[in-house]
């Protein structure tokens, strides 16, 4: 969790990093009077490097991923709750007493 | 509903709990969430909780809620003075609540005095007619007293009210089942199919229903509910297995002398007994020569 967080955030920074000298690039380019062909390689790699970071980031801090199929353990259904609702007294229970001693003490 | 992991998860901590491990409060929690009967532990456990002043107190005020549970399993195992007990502390606690006075009118069921339970379930409701509660256990009250028409006639009334309350149809499909009238449990589990499409149990019951009414297109489409159930369980329900080999047995018995076309392929129910076979193998190899037998006469059958 404490580590892909501060990798999230190093991705962000990155990602500011190259948006900044971009802009730095360009102007640079307009000093020196040079049409714009494309970033220069240090940005496209500091890119690069900030989409893994991000993603990375992204798919670990917020937690584990639940599976969607019917038929996983955590989903998979093997008994129904018992009807709570229609729960009815007279069953064996009445003719087999517990045999513990119990009782609320105050 | 009860997943797998939260089965395992139930089983695990109630070993613990038994052999002393702690974790009694989760425990009684987990019983309370998945809504499982296990009165006896609940007692046993929930009063060992309640008769530990410290323990007591460490809950805040979870320990009413605990006093509910408590109360009711005890009514369950029918230790009726502890029953009492708790709901005497409960009315001390909140003496104008509507849910102390429904426990206090379980209390009645309980010790089998219907008139009385009667009298207190329909002054509550006079003060609120529309309890979904009151009105389910007054359908069980009739059940608890064997009158089960009368107990269909309640759940009738009530579902025509309160019609998206699953539990509701999930108790008619079971009294009808149980008084074999197959065809009125049958449109209830459609019922059931249409609100919670994804529970394979309703297609299992379904599947059941269909396949005890007989009939070739019955079992046809119990065929189908069986497969559906397979699928949403990925194959780990024995039940549907079998029941996909027992009704492509009664299907090619009822289409027997009949041309070609009619018959279904074999294929389904090979593969239904291969699954079988190797889940008996895994699991219960000293009982595969009983299964083999049984898919044997099966397919003698065919």
């Amino acid at each position: 969790m404490g580590l892909g967080f501060v990798i999230g955030v190093f991705g962000g920074l990155i990602l500011a990093h190259a948006a900044y000298s971009t802009i730095q690039y360009r102007g640079l380019l307009k000093i020196v009077e040079e049409e714009f062909s494309g970033p220069p390689m240090n940005v496209v790699v500091e890119l690069l490097l900030g989409l893994v970071f991000c993603m990375w980031a992204a798919l670990t801090v917020p937690g584990k991923f639940l599976s969607i199929l019917p038929h996983s353990e955590e989903n998979r259904m093997v008994s129904l709750p018992a009807n709570l609702d229609f729960m009815i007294f007279n069953h064996r229970g009445k003719v087999f007493p517990l045999e513990m001693d119990l009782k609320l003490k105050h | 509903m009860v997943s797998k992991t939260e089965e395992t998860q139930l089983s695990n901590l109630e070993s613990q709990v038994d052999n002393g491990g702690g974790g009694a409060w989760e425990y009684l929690c987990l019983v309370r969430k998945l809504k499982v009967r296990r009165s006896e532990k609940v007692l046993k456990h929930g009063l060992s909780i309640l008769n530990d002043p410290k323990k007591r107190s460490s809950l805040g005020p979870d320990e009413w809620t605990l006093y509910d549970q408590v109360a009711v399993a005890a009514m369950d195992c029918q230790c009726l003075d502890v029953a009492k007990d708790c709901i005497k502390v409960l009315h001390k606690k909140f003496p104008e609540s509507k849910r102390v006075g429904r426990l206090e009118a379980l209390l009645f069921e309980a010790k089998g005095s219907w008139e009385e339970a009667e009298k207190a379930y329909s002054s509550l409701l006079e003060d609120n007619p529309l309890d979904q509660v009151i009105h389910k256990r007054r359908v069980a009250m009739a059940k608890a007293q064997g009158n089960m028409s009368g107990a269909i006639e309640w759940l009738n009334k009530y579902l025509e009210i309160f019609m998206a309350d699953h539990d509701a149809w999930r108790e008619l499909a079971e009294i009808y089942s149980s008084l074999q009238m197959y065809k009125q449990a049958a449109f209830c589990y459609e019922e059931l199919i249409l609100s919670q499409p994804m529970v394979p149990q309703y297609h299992l019951a379904y599947a059941d229903v269909l396949y005890t009414l007989g009939g070739l297109e019955n079992v046809q489409t119990a065929k189908k509910y069986y497969a559906s159930t397979i699928e949403l369980t990925g194959g780990k329900n024995t039940r549907a297995l079998f029941g996909i080999c027992l009704c492509s047995a009664a299907i090619g018995q009822l289409t027997k002398g009949r041309n070609k076309d009619d018959k279904e392929s074999p294929e389904l129910q090979s593969l239904a007994a291969t699954a079988l076979e190797r889940d008996y193998k895994q699991r219960a190899p000293d009982k595969l020569s009983l299964l083999t037998t049984a898919l044997k006469s099966l397919k003698v059958s065919l």
